[in-house]
């Protein structure tokens, strides 16, 4: 096994797994909502990006032709389409799962279940349009690898990580600087209290619902550069997403990094060890994170776990 | 004696009310070495036809037994896949039950639910096939495996809560899965074990009697379901939780164990779950492990989700829904699943605790309804309504606001322009018989807030009107600033106020 390999792997698995788990994790601690339907946000950006894609390829094709500034444009496109869709797909989830039931009794666990039910509905709905069939996106970052001295990586690799980590910046400093970022920081350490100073919760929780479905979206298709998009594709990264948040702490965003980045460099060791290999590796998954979890019952960060009960 | 007839009023009108003798001792059975009642009767003296009644204070029973009759009834009539499909819904409910005992009871937010039923089977089928267990005692293995994976999942759950559990519980289904899976003995079945011997016997497999003697195993099995999570919930265990669930310190403040309460239950839960288990693995003669699987769990949490949590009639309706859709229009394909999600989102989305909890709920909006019609009328008339009357203990009173309201109607018709000219040009008399009635009614009226006019001290004919106070001691209060320097004219004024509450009331 090639140590430089699955250090690549794993920080390509870290980058996916991160912007997923940081998503559910800012929708628990802001708006203290579990969604379920982040793996429905994840198949139908994916979808979308797919879709057009698919639609502009010709158009793309005799506009700049095969080289750099077609890819670079087939790649602002699928992005953009996908975040916007995951965007979109969160304004369904704020619209059905946050308004109408935020202030009624119960509504941390009705909430998980009415996402809960996007989720079943979209993958379902899904596989009645599209078929089981797996669609593939085009490679955005090319193809090809890059040769570091003993690092090597492919071309898409090296995008997800890089792209990962402009986006999660990006977000980060947005919370730190903008008014909605201290609103949305207001509502993570005192709801009652940000409500009293004049916060709408309905306000703020458009646009975190909104901003978490486009980082899913994004993950969406950063992560079908290795996999394929199919209804259920959905289904890994949120099981992954989730259980990295959780491990991190809900509600903390430097301990879902730190959980996305411990999970992947795990799995990505887990798989290349021989006598493991890769049908193992959501079992070491499970054991690792059971292990933490009865050593620190609240995650690795766990700083939310008296403001959300 | 002839029996008067009453108008129908109230709440419940066509309530079975029993009329025993008032002089008869109430007698009520008891279960069976326990102190519990058969029944929850209520008995009171009617005020009016003073006669005792006596009435089902809580008809649950009564449906249960209705419910679970006519399924038993039903079965030897339906068709064979109907069968089957009533066989599933009685295991689903038996398991949803019990989960249902972790969840509500327990408060242990689990979702191993299947994990432990997939163990117990897998254990039991093992013993069976590869140690030549005999079936009846495959129930006891499959017991005994689901009590040690109880224990073994209850040690971490006073430590953690909630979805932090609930996620070491989906990874604890995961691992079990997996690890089936890679077992080099079942390697070749792809991870099942099959040819496990049943209560069924074989010749009998698929065939009729097979098929009614397996229904009649899984309903004997959700009747054993249901007794413990009867036993457990409402006896001193579930007590026990009830008090903790109100108020955790307050429990612990008077001595009672909650966390010890709760793993009990949760281990109860566990052996019966591993009995299900052995059951499940016998009645479909093997075992796969689909039953470890994600989409399997989800749409078990979809019915005990749909039913309402933490009640087993919640339970057992929502497993009928959601194991009809699934099971009986399968010709319908991808759309079931989409169909469980819709009623899943619509009943969550209306109602606060599932289907089981909708009667309460809509018992609580009719009565803020009513309550807000009945203070919008109140506002208006004077006159009593029935809903309201029955609240009323003295009866005259009713009556006597009747009688106002219709008097003050009458009255109102009189108030004419030319009436109160009348008044004005001569207050003290003689009258015409409209004023007179009009006055004789302003007189007759209650002294708290009756108007008097009082002689000012600063002038001899200098008067301004008051309003009794209606207590004694209490000093009338002044109504308004003005002074009357005619008394006439105070009397006029007077008037003129009666005839203005007169028309606003």
């Amino acid at each position: 096994m090639d140590i430089f390999v699955t250090l690549v792997h794993g920080l390509n698995l870290a980058a996916i797994y991160g912007l997923m788990a940081i998503g559910i994790s800012l929708l628990w601690s802001s708006i203290g909502m579990i969604n379920m339907a982040h793996g429905a946000t994840f198949a139908v950006s994916g979808y979308a990006a797919w879709f057009m894609a698919d639609l502009m390829k010709p158009v793309l094709l005799a506009a700049f032709g095969k080289g750099f500034v077609g890819t670079a444009a087939m790649a602002g496109i699928t992005l953009t389409t996908g975040a916007a869709m995951g965007a979109l797909f969160g304004a369904l989830i704020y619209a059905l799962a946050f308004l109408p039931i935020h202030d009624k009794p119960n509504f941390p666990v009705r909430s998980l279940i009415v996402t809960l039910a996007i989720n079943l509905a979209t993958v379902q709905l899904l596989l009645w349009y599209f078929g089981p069939k797996q669609k593939n996106l085009p490679k955005i970052f090319g193809t090809g690898k890059l040769d570091l001295g003993p690092l090597s990586a492919r071309y898409d690799q090296i995008g997800a990580i890089v792209a990962t980590a402009a986006i999660l910046g990006l977000v980060l400093t947005w919370l730190r600087v903008s008014r909605k970022g201290l609103e949305i920081r207001a509502m993570m350490q005192n709801p009652e209290g940000a409500v009293l100073s004049g916060i709408s919760v309905r306000w703020t929780a458009l646009p975190v619902t909104m901003l978490t479905g486009a980082l899913a979206g994004l993950a969406a298709v950063l992560l079908s550069q290795t996999i394929f998009v199919s209804p259920t594709s959905g289904t890994m990264p949120l099981i992954k997403g989730l259980t990295i948040a959780l491990l991190g702490g809900l509600g903390s965003v430097p301990g879902a990094v730190a959980g996305a980045v411990i999970i992947g460099f795990l799995e990505a060791i887990v798989g290349a060890v021989p006598f493991l290999g890769q049908r193992y590796v959501l079992f070491a998954t499970f054991v690792f994170i059971i292990t933490v979890l009865i050593l620190r019952p609240r995650g690795i960060g766990g700083l939310l776990d008296e403001a959300r009960k | 004696m002839t029996e008067k007839k009453f108008y129908e009023i109230g709440q419940r009108p066509s309530e079975v009310i029993l009329h025993p003798a008032g002089d008869a001792p109430l007698h009520r059975r008891r279960l069976p070495f326990t102190r519990r009642h058969w029944f929850k009767w209520r008995s009171r003296l009617n005020a009016k036809t003073l006669e005792q009644e006596r009435m089902l204070a809580d008809k649950r029973p009564l449906w249960w037994a209705l419910g679970l009759l006519a399924l038993a009834l039903a079965a030897p009539f339906l068709s064979n896949p109907m069968l089957t499909i009533a066989a599933i819904f009685c295991i689903f409910s038996a398991i949803n039950v019990l989960w249902t005992l972790i969840i509500g009871t327990a408060g242990i937010f689990s979702l191993a639910t299947l994990a432990i039923v997939g163990i117990g089977a897998y254990v039991s089928a093992a013993l069976n096939v590869y140690l030549g267990l005999p079936w009846p005692l495959m129930f006891v293995a499959g017991g005994l495996a689901g009590l040690v994976i109880g224990g073994f999942l209850a040690l971490p759950s006073t430590r953690l809560d909630g979805l932090y559990y609930a996620l070491l519980t989906m990874g604890f289904a995961e691992i079990c899965r997996v690890f089936v899976q890679q077992l080099k003995p079942l390697g070749p079945q792809n991870g099942s074990i099959n040819n496990v011997a049943s209560f069924i016997p074989s010749d009998w497999q698929l065939q009729r009697p097979g098929l009614l003697l397996g229904f009649a195993g899984a309903f004997v099995i959700l009747l054993l379901a249901l007794l413990t999570f009867r036993v457990v919930n409402s006896e001193r265990l579930g007590m026990l939780l009830q008090t903790a669930r109100e108020d955790e310190a307050f429990a612990e403040a008077t001595g009672i164990d909650y966390r010890r309460a709760r793993l009990h239950v949760f281990l109860i839960s566990s052996a019966g779950l591993g009995v299900i288990g052995a059951f499940y693995a016998q009645f479909y003669g093997s075992i796969s492990p689909q039953v470890f699987s994600l989409d399997q769990l989800m749409l078990l949490f979809a019915m005990i989700v749909i039913g309402g949590l933490g009640r087993s009639e919640g339970a057992v309706i929502g497993t009928a829904i959601v194991v009809l859709i699934d099971k009986g229009f399968l010709n319908l394909g991808p759309i079931r699943i989409l169909l469980v999600a819709a009623i899943m989102l619509g009943v969550t989305l209306f109602l606060h605790n599932g289907l089981a909890g909708a009667r309460e709920q809509f018992r609580g909006w009719r009565r803020r309804k009513q309550s807000e019609a009945r203070a919008r009328r109140t506002e208006k008339g004077g006159e009593v309504m029935p809903e309201e009357a029955i609240e009323i203990a003295d009866k005259q009173e009713i009556y006597y606001r009747r009688f106002q309201k219709r008097l003050r109607d009458r009255l109102k018709a009189l108030i004419t322009p030319e009436l109160i000219e009348e008044h004005r040009q001569n207050p003290l008399g003689h009258h015409s018989d409209a004023l007179s009635r009009v006055l004789n009614h302003f007189r007759r009226a209650e002294v708290a807030d009756k108007y008097a006019i009082m002689r000012q001290p600063e002038a001899f004919h200098a008067y301004k009107i008051v309003a009794f106070s209606g207590t004694r001691g209490a000093p009338p209060r002044l109504v308004d600033d003005r002074t009357y320097h005619d008394i006439n004219e105070a009397y006029h004024a007077v008037f003129l106020l009666r005839v203005n509450d007169l028309m606003e009331a």
